[in-house]
């Protein structure tokens, strides 16, 4: 069946021009930033208009952009990666020249150079709060909140009546927005990390239920049929069938609860913590104006985050034994 | 189509509404059952800290500290009469600026706003995707990889920086909103443009379409059901956004600046009235948007 | 209805080729195919799966373009013919348009070429008349069943009135009866429109009752192994399946399909 979409044809890929256009953009935009450091550094008079670096940036912006253009064409490895890479490092760049030329005050917006220095400088507070945020309170939180939806998925598809009763529900409660929930959670529980972790797994039960149910029930009929036509056991049944036909859902609903997990668990620590947490250091440093603190902190958020997202996403793979 | 249950092998509209019929009766149950637990739940839930109330010597006007549990003044879970009262207090009458039936307003109304701008960022997004490949190939894995980052961090700092900027009011918190809201309505609907089938983009070709046919006629109209998908996923995200930004500006109607100011002054009523609303608010939300999904797509099969 | 006309050939292939790159290497899928269509011909494209018979009909309709050999299209590029608008081309799946009905589904060429928006209803009711269909206007596509989505889709493919149909085994998801009533319905089509057809089947009973010629193909490279004219009586209906004619031609198509093979 040739139903693949027509291909028109495209200028060749020009690779080299590509890798030249980038060098160029990238050593533009790096000799733009030190000299923007050093004019900072010897001159102590006002400083210069920002319009004419504005310019420079922007075009060597746009070498950047056609070097990516040309470096993506074709279906080579290097083609898929290297165009995230050099996006990735032409905003860095461009944003640290633009921060510096329009002297935006390093409190207000700080350049990419000034929140690696913050990062290294609070290494050791972002590692604790990090601590306090992802192992116990949305770890935790999502293990717990996991384990409980599996639990009461496997009641309600075993008891209709659950079913019918509670998951609707469920349904309705995961589109409660949880920073309703974190102010009433913290005063039940308590200032410390396990009101976190409470909310977290609140979070967390609820995808994994609806989710676990509809795939213990996604089991095809006809396999139900099979099993019935050896007279299976409801345990084989269950292993045999539901359980895997079920589990692609379940995955489905770990990876979403995953990042979840994190960001609930920042946002709940906005409404109180005894002191630690990436979600009370964000909220404590935008107060006094310390965004290179806070952009730090995000920082380590979003690599904890997508480090654990790929961790269920491996584990899920191995589990299936299939590319997602 | 929904799953069938395997005893029920008849799916389709018919056996769902009965269905949804026949869960009545459980959920009225559930829901009987949840309000019996609730009195002894409060009552081993307030008692401690009753206890502790007695002990300091404060006078509630009751004896023993599960007497107390439905007397205090910040008690861990309301009494149902508690619950009442602070519901009646923050509901009527409900234009006062300072009820929850108008702050819900407010916060609904920046959220829409939000994912309304959120809809049009994403499509735009969502169509470069899909015209340049070397667009997709530098920035969709980090628009995929934003999405496990905790994007509703950086409402409070952002909030901070409008207000640095003189945009206030209504606005700064729909932006946030909306900032929240696009990456998911951006990847959905950049799904959705791609979902037409080979054959149908061959068949607008021996018609000789141009661009803006194919674009028009057939992926807009192919993205929908993605968008409104996508969408509900970003209702919830971006009302939480609103809420974070009214907590972290200087904000004088909203939810969040209801929930900021009743957790400083540590009443506990109101904040689970607040809950409660917020609650609704949520749902109703994602209800609006089903519903709109619902006259817009109006040709796909009922379920 | 027998086109002795000396007119030019409204489809004509010179030595045409198709090879698709793969990994590790390349397919074959045409190998010097040599055709002439006359106008109003009914011809099938027959043969084994993965003979090349929707690569020709796609280098027909300017779907793909040929890596080697020539072909022309009412006199002109297959390119130009399509600018032209000279075909509709019926694909293998109804690839009907799940968010609009049945009336507006057959609109779409309409629209998309910018036809007067007054006639445009007046010819797309015609267009489900001709395929049974006028009671469906308003239904959905999900509300009809298969036979009937494929007939809207040849309605569609016939609104805009191009001289020339390009059909790709478009009855081969279909049961047996419906896809004789099917069968029924197009020659009548054929009949009456005078349209010239490019018809892929795989089924060789179906080449024999509609065509007036059935190209042979066979796989690995793809080519062309024989043209086998059919004289059966026009109009047909199912008494031709009763002609002895009719085996003969089957036997001979079928003797040309194994030459194929071995
Ligand atoms: N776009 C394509 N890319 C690579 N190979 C293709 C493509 N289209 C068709 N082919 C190959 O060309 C051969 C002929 O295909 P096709 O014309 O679809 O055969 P048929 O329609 O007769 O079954 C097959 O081997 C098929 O795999
Ligand atoms: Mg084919």
């Amino acid at each position: 069946m040739a139903t693949r979409a027509v291909s028109l044809p495209v200028a060749g890929p020009r690779p080299t021009l590509g890798v030249a256009l980038l060098t160029v953009a990238t050593l533009g935009l790096l000799g733009l930033c030190v000299l923007l450091a050093r004019l900072a550094q010897s001159s102590a008079q006002a400083p210069v208009a920002g319009w004419p670096w504005l310019l420079g940036v922007a075009a060597l912006f746009v070498v950047g952009a056609a070097g990516v253009r040309q470096v993506a064409q074709g279906e080579s490895r290097a083609a898929k990666i290297v165009p995230a890479a050099a996006a990735l490092v032409l905003f860095l760049l461009s944003a640290e020249a633009l921060l510096r030329a329009y002297n935006v005050p390093t409190g207000l917006i700080p350049t990419p150079t000034h929140i690696a220095q913050a990062l290294w400088a609070a290494r050791t507070v972002l590692l604790l709060d990090a601590y306090y945020t992802f192992v116990l309170e949305a770890l935790l939180g999502f293990v717990i909140g996991a384990l409980l939806g599996l639990a009461l998925a496997l009641l309600a598809v075993r008891f209709r009546f659950l079913e019918r009763g509670v998951l609707p529900y469920a349904a309705l409660l995961s589109s409660v927005p949880i920073v309703a929930l974190a102010p009433v959670v913290i005063k039940a529980v308590g200032l410390g990390w396990s009101s976190k972790t409470v909310i977290v797994a609140i979070t967390v039960l609820f995808p994994v239920v609806i989710n676990a149910v509809h795939g213990l029930q996604s089991a095809s009929p006809l396999y139900l049929d099979l099993m019935h036509s050896y007279a299976a056991s409801p345990v084989q049944t269950f292993r045999e069938v539901r359980w895997p036909a079920a589990l692609p859902f379940i995955f489905t609903a770990l990876r979403v609860s995953s990042t979840l997990a994190l960001i609930n668990a920042i946002v709940a620590e906005f409404f109180g913590t005894e002191g630690h947490g990436l979600g009370f250091r964000i909220q404590i440093e935008v107060g006094r104006f310390g965004l290179d603190i806070v952009w730090a902190a995000i920082v380590v958020a979003s690599v904890i985050g997508i480090t654990f997202y790929l961790l269920i996403q491996l584990l899920e793979q191995r589990t299936l034994h299939r590319r997602v | 189509m929904t799953t069938a249950a395997p005893d029920s092998p008849l799916a389709a509209a018919p056996a769902s509404r009965s269905r949804r019929a026949s869960n009545a009766g459980p959920m009225l149950a559930v829901a009987a059952l949840a309000l019996l637990l609730y009195w002894p739940v409060m009552l081993l839930a307030n008692r401690g800290v009753a206890q502790r109330a007695l002990d300091s010597g404060a006078d509630l006007g009751c004896k023993t500290a599960l007497a107390c549990a439905t007397q205090l003044r910040n008690p861990v879970i309301p009494a149902p009469g508690q619950f009442l009262e602070g519901f009646r207090a923050l509901t009527i009458p409900p234009t006062a600026p300072t009820s929850a039936p108008y702050n819900m307003l407010v916060t609904g109304g920046e959220t829409l706003l939000g994912l309304s701008l959120a809809s049009l960022l994403g499509l735009i997004l969502a169509t470069l995707l899909v015209r340049s490949r070397s667009f997709e190939r530098a920035t969709l894995p980090w628009l995929i990889a934003s999405q496990t980052v905790p994007i509703v961090a950086i409402a409070p700092m952002l909030a901070v920086l409008l207000g640095q900027y003189g945009v206030q009011g209504f606005l700064p918190k729909a932006i946030i909103a909306a900032y929240i809201a696009f990456f998911p309505v951006a990847i959905g609907m950049a799904q959705g443009l791609r979902s037409p089938d080979p054959l149908q983009l061959d068949l607008m070709r021996t018609y000789r379409a141009s661009p803006g046919q194919v674009f028009g006629l057939l992926r807009l109209p192919a993205s929908l059901p993605y968008l409104f998908t996508s969408l509900k996923v970003a209702a919830t995200a971006a009302l939480v956004g609103s809420i974070v930004a009214e907590i972290s500006t200087i904000s004088f109607s909203g939810l969040g600046k209801m929930l900021a100011e009743n957790s400083r002054a540590s009443d506990t009523v109101a904040l689970w009235v607040i809950m409660v609303y917020s609650a609704v608010l949520g749902i109703a939300l994602v209800a609006l948007i089903g519903w709109l999904e619902k006259g817009v797509t109006r040709w796909r099969p009922a379920r | 209805m027998t086109q002795v006309s000396s007119t030019r050939p409204i489809v004509s292939v010179r030595d045409l080729g198709m090879v698709f790159p793969v990994p590790g290497g390349q397919t074959v899928a045409l190998q010097d195919a040599n055709l002439e269509i006359m106008p109003g011909e009914f011809i099938s494209l027959i043969g084994p799966s993965g003979c090349g018979k929707t690569t020709l009909l796609r280098l027909m309709a300017d779907l793909v373009r040929p890596t080697s050999g020539s072909l022309s299209v009412n006199g002109e590029t297959p390119d130009a013919a399509r600018q032209k608008r000279a075909y509709g081309y019926v694909f293998q799946a109804p690839a009907l348009m799940d968010w609009r009905n049945v009336l507006s589904n057959v609109k779409l060429p309409l629209e998309v070429m910018n036809l007067p928006r007054e006639g445009r209803d007046a010819r797309a009711r015609e267009m489900l008349k001709l395929v049974g269909l006028e009671k469906f206007e308003r239904s959905y596509p999900w509300q009809l069943s298969g036979g009937m989505q494929q007939r809207v889709s040849i309605a569609r493919a016939l609104a805009f009135d191009p001289p020339l149909l390009f059909m790709d085994e478009p009855f081969g998801a279909l049961d047996e009866i419906t896809r004789e009533n099917l069968n029924l319905e197009l020659l009548r089509l054929w009949r009456e429109t005078g349209k010239t057809v490019v018809f892929v089947t795989h089924s060789i009973s179906e080449a024999v009752f509609l065509s007036t010629r059935v190209v042979v193909m066979t796989a690995r490279p793809g080519k062309i192994e024989g043209v086998v004219n059919i004289d059966l009586p026009h109009p047909r209906g199912e008494d031709s399946r009763e002609d002895p004619r009719f085996f003969q031609y089957a036997t001979e198509i079928r003797e040309l399909l194994k030459k194929g093979h071995a």
